[in-house]
């Protein structure tokens, strides 16, 4: 039975105590997690946030699995935070592997890849950088079945999995999962995304899946801060926010009237 | 598989180190980004450059503990002995102070 089977009713807090609440108190332990968002959208910060807070209140150890961007640039962005990640490293509580995809996939071996970062830093916690990048070097037919033997190899190693899906529109229907089928492959998905409101871009974000758990359904602001994510309140008020240029809702237009008429008086 | 020390002695640590300017870039690379793990083409491309070019320095490395290689599934993979790293930068660091003396 693998650790994430014997404790399927434990959750794996963000450290994001907003954020938990939508989750109801986190991830369920073990789950694989989908985070999709387009470039700039806090999805390395969550991520990260999401590693250190295991680190500094679990005691569980993490690794940072990138493909693209070098460590040197993740461990300086982290600093703008206050996150010193190489110290984490060097306390064998963290380890970011910088490697390339097909070594994962294919004719390569998750196993003797990562066997050496998860016994160094007992990981329970690997965010994956990206699902995306992953999935392109798998063949078409392929992606599903390499994707789903890498997810498993995570889950059988009791393993919290965060995988960041990079969207390709940065507004409008950006979230497009379904299209490359991958989201049978994950238990949860979350998305991050920007809304244009009032002439100015605002980030939102939901949960649009959770497999075993109940989860707040509304979109909720969120800000990127200098000691990272803060989830603020639902938006209100406001309809077609998922299409990324949302309209004021009738109620909120009425208000709007009968306050400009006052005002006119 | 760790391979036996060869030609870069603590003798002269910094001249063997950086007696290519390939092996210059390959030991910054490792340094700023520890957690790399990679074949020789992976590397290779972290530095805009081909594996052809790198190859020799990369076995070179290799064969004195500062890279370890692995097998991952088909491919040979290196990445950086941080304990032998930490015996390198300790022999550079008093090999240094040992030049300022001499002065």
């Amino acid at each position: 039975m693998s650790e994430a089977s014997k404790t399927s009713n434990a959750r794996v807090k963000t450290g994001i105590p907003e954020f938990d609440a939508m989750l109801r108190g986190g991830f369920m332990k073990g789950d694989a997690v989908m985070l999709a968002g387009s470039a700039g959208t806090g999805k390395t910060t969550l991520a990260l946030q999401y590693l250190i807070n295991g680190i500094t209140t679990a005691g569980e150890g993490g690794i940072y699995l990138t493909f693209e961007q070098h460590p040197d640039q993740i461990y300086r962005d982290a600093k703008s935070f206050g996150w010193d990640l190489q110290k984490m490293e060097a306390e064998d509580k963290l380890r970011i592997v910088f490697t390339s995809p097909d070594l994962l996939m294919g004719e390569g071996d998750p196993e003797a890849l990562l066997e050496e970062p998860i016994g160094a830093v007992n990981a329970r916690r690997i965010v994956v950088d990206s699902l995306s990048h992953l999935s392109m070097f798998a063949k078409n037919d392929d992606i599903r079945q390499e994707t789903y033997r890498v997810v498993n190899f995570f889950k059988l190693k009791g393993m919290s999995t965060l995988l960041i899906w990079e969207s390709p529109q940065v507004l409008g229907q950006s979230f497009s999962i379904s299209d490359v089928g991958l989201s049978f492959l994950v238990d949860a998905i979350v998305s991050l995304k920007f809304v244009e409101i009032d002439s100015s871009i605002r980030r939102a974000m939901v949960v649009l899946k959770m497999r075993g758990s109940d989860h707040d359904k509304s979109l909720r602001e969120y800000e990127i801060t200098q000691t990272g994510i803060k989830v603020r309140a639902p938006f209100k008020d406001y309809q077609g926010l998922m299409t990324g240029s949302p309209t004021r809702s009738s109620s909120e237009r009425f208000v709007d009237l009968m306050t400009k008429a006052a005002k006119e008086k | 598989m760790v391979d036996e020390p060869n030609s870069i002695r603590p003798s002269d640590p910094l001249g063997a180190l950086l007696s290519s300017s390939n092996k210059a870039d390959l030991l910054v690379l490792f340094h700023r980004n520890p957690g790399l793990i990679d074949t020789v083409e992976g590397i290779a491309r972290r530095l805009g450059k081909k594996g052809s070019v790198i190859a020799s320095d990369v076995s070179e490395l290799a064969g004195a503990s500062i890279l370890q290689r692995k097998v991952v599934g088909k491919s040979e993979v290196y990445f950086l002995n941080r304990e032998k790293d930490r015996e390198s930068q300790k022999d550079i660091a008093e090999y240094i102070t040992n030049l300022g003396g001499k002065r």
